[in-house]
């Protein structure tokens, strides 16, 4: 049985995403110690430039260019993956939990008749078998499974799950020349983008969230400055979107978006389950709120209680200062 | 028009979630609900027949007896027919297994419209839908925001990709998953309640379905397995931050930050 272990490299708006590096970084840590080797797999058109940066991260780097992959698309994206997978018959092939992760992963296990596991925040090489974390009901509960037989073997991973590491691996580019096939049942009209040069809410290091206590919509421009400032993003509660102060896309929650950054502060959220859920994997969780008993200080690290709008103006200019000595 | 919602059942975000003592398994308090994304399928089914001609909605669940709750709720909201396909009570891992009964329920009936939820709030894989539409050779729609049926072949589908939106036809049959925003799920009228106490809910044993035999969808198929479950090691108790005014708050707060948790 091969060892390979194939991590599928994300694009987005031109540029490599952070989770692509982090599945690496962790991919050539487990392959170390299965003897094994760390292929990266970048499909798309003219990524030269960015199959290079690759080269760091990965022992050998697969490229796939072809401009009917200018753009991502699950039929065109597969039929490249389903190749190279048939080709190179990879032990297991990491990929992101992403919007796109979601979309092509389940199909292209189900195309391959492989063994997948999804939204996994953890793995480790023990007993010569992977076996995969996975966080079930919002956290409550923690599973460790493994893939029970020689399978093609997928596992998508949250974003902000590894550290990234970059090894100077030097690995080798290989140009793949593989035909691109077409779905012609969908059609695609028209894309629209977000005009927005700030990190993805998932990947996002820093969070600063608004709750109900904010009051209104107007209220908000204070975390959003915050937020630039920690070079992070603005996140909001379940209670916050209903209202539409926020959009849906900021949404953290089960019906929102589950993030992990390194620090997040939770600016008059109450605390609802619905919330916690998809923020208490965090590594710091700060919490301000007026109100002692929010049950946002039972996940919290650190609380203060207070007024969050006489709070808001000093963190602003303390994080300020603190972005200048650096 | 043939529309199919599939749906599941899971566990209330608030209902308590036990280990048993050989961490082998997991004990759910009894309060379930219709998976949150799954009810926007529903609505949106409703809407579509709504909108054409001679529209029948199929909803099907794959789950043990106490799924047919959440049949019986999307009967309450408009459905028309509900099919258990049953599980005899016992839980697969395995998404795999899960979308090839659900295909090949859906490939026997005939669907010309699919409807899955985005993902499931319990176990958050976002599989079924996508895998479904594999094993049924029809293109799908991953999260949903905006649907139209153009005529009976196609629909015009707003979705939701990396960083933005798209607009895509699709020619039917095919498969969509819902996102959260693409309508606003009715409560069932008191009507609709009393119409599904009294509706006949389908059973069928998976294993009886087209191209599916035994051996294929239980244990032995299962291509994964749960080795251990474990309950989250609990956070530490929070840690007040005192200070006479905010001003001396956040001071001490963001030494901690710096300091003790290297956050910033």
């Amino acid at each position: 049985m091969s060892k390979e272990i194939f991590v599928f490299v994300e694009c987005k708006d031109g540029s490599i995403r952070k989770v692509s590096y982090e599945l690496l970084s962790k991919a050539k840590e487990i392959s170390q110690k299965s003897s094994s080797i760390v292929y990266a797999v970048i499909i798309g058109s003219n990524q030269d430039v960015l199959a290079n940066q690759l080269k760091d991260f990965a022992d050998k780097v697969l490229i796939v260019d072809n401009e009917k992959l200018s753009k991502y698309r699950w039929d065109t994206f597969l039929s490249v993956m389903e190749q190279i997978i048939k080709k190179y018959k990879p032990y297991v092939m990491f990929g992101p939990s992403t919007t796109t992760g979601k979309d092509i992963f389940p199909r292209l296990a189900a195309r391959l008749n492989g063994a997948i596991i999804s939204d996994a925040v953890d793995v480790v090489f023990d007993e010569n078998t992977l076996k995969i974390k996975k966080p079930l009901f919002g956290g409550k509960i923690i599973s460790w499974m493994k893939c029970k037989d020689d399978s093609t073997f997928f596992v998508t991973f949250r974003p902000n799950s590894f550290i990234v590491e970059n090894r100077s691996l030097n690995g080798e580019l290989i140009k793949e020349n593989i035909d691109v096939s077409e779905d012609s049942r969908i059609v695609s009209i028209s894309t629209e983008k977000r005009e927005t040069k700030k990190v993805d809410l998932q990947e996002a290091d820093f969070i600063i969230c608004g709750g109900r206590g904010m009051k209104g919509p107007e209220h908000f421009q204070d975390l959003e400055e915050i937020a630039d400032i920690m070079g992070g993003r603005v996140g909001a509660s379940r209670a916050v979107v209903d209202s539409k102060w926020r959009d849906y896309d900021d949404q953290v929650g089960k019906s929102g978006k589950t993030v992990s950054p390194k620090l997040y502060v939770g600016c008059g959220v109450s605390g609802a389950l619905h919330h916690t859920m998809g923020m208490d994997t965090s590594k710091v969780i700060v919490a301000i709120n007026k109100d002692p008993n929010a049950l946002i200080f039972q996940y919290a690290d650190y609380g203060i209680i207070d007024d969050v709008f006489n709070v808001l103006p000093a963190l602003k200019e303390e994080l300020k200062k603190i972005k200048k000595e650096i | 028009m043939n529309i199919l919602v599939c749906v599941k059942q899971v566990a209330d975000t608030e209902a308590r979630i036990l280990l048993t003592s050989d961490k082998k398994s997991i004990e759910i308090e009894n309060k379930y609900n219709m998976n949150f994304f799954d009810e926007f399928a529903v609505e949106e089914a409703i809407r579509t027949k709504g909108k054409v001609k001679d529209c029948q909605i199929s909803v099907c669940t794959y789950g043990s007896n106490k799924a047919t709750e959440v049949l019986r709720t999307a009967i309450a909201m408009g459905a028309d027919k509900a099919y258990l396909l049953d599980n005899n009570g016992y839980d697969i891992e395995d998404p795999i297994i899960t979308a090839k009964i659900l295909a090949s329920f859906a490939k026997t009936e005939g669907f010309d419209l699919i409807f899955c939820g985005r993902q499931a709030i319990d176990d958050e894989n976002a599989n079924i839908g996508a895998m479904m539409a594999e094993f049924l050779n029809i293109p799908h729609v991953s999260a949903i925001l905006k649907f139209d049926v153009v005529d009976e072949k196609k629909a015009r589908v707003e979705s939701e990709i990396e960083g933005g939106k798209e607009i895509q036809e699709v020619q039917l049959p095919a498969l969509f998953t819902t996102q959260k925003g693409i309508n606003e799920p009715r409560v069932p009228l008191i009507t609709g309640v009393m119409k599904a106490m009294k509706a006949q809910i389908n059973i069928i044993d998976p294993a009886t379905l087209k191209d599916l035999s035994k051996g294929m969808i239980d244990e032995s198929a299962s291509k994964i397995s749960v080795l251990t479950y474990e309950t989250p090691s609990a956070r530490p108790t929070v840690k007040i931050i005192d200070g006479e005014t905010p001003e001396q708050k956040v001071k001490a707060l963001i030494d901690i930050l710096k300091d003790e948790a290297k956050a910033l």
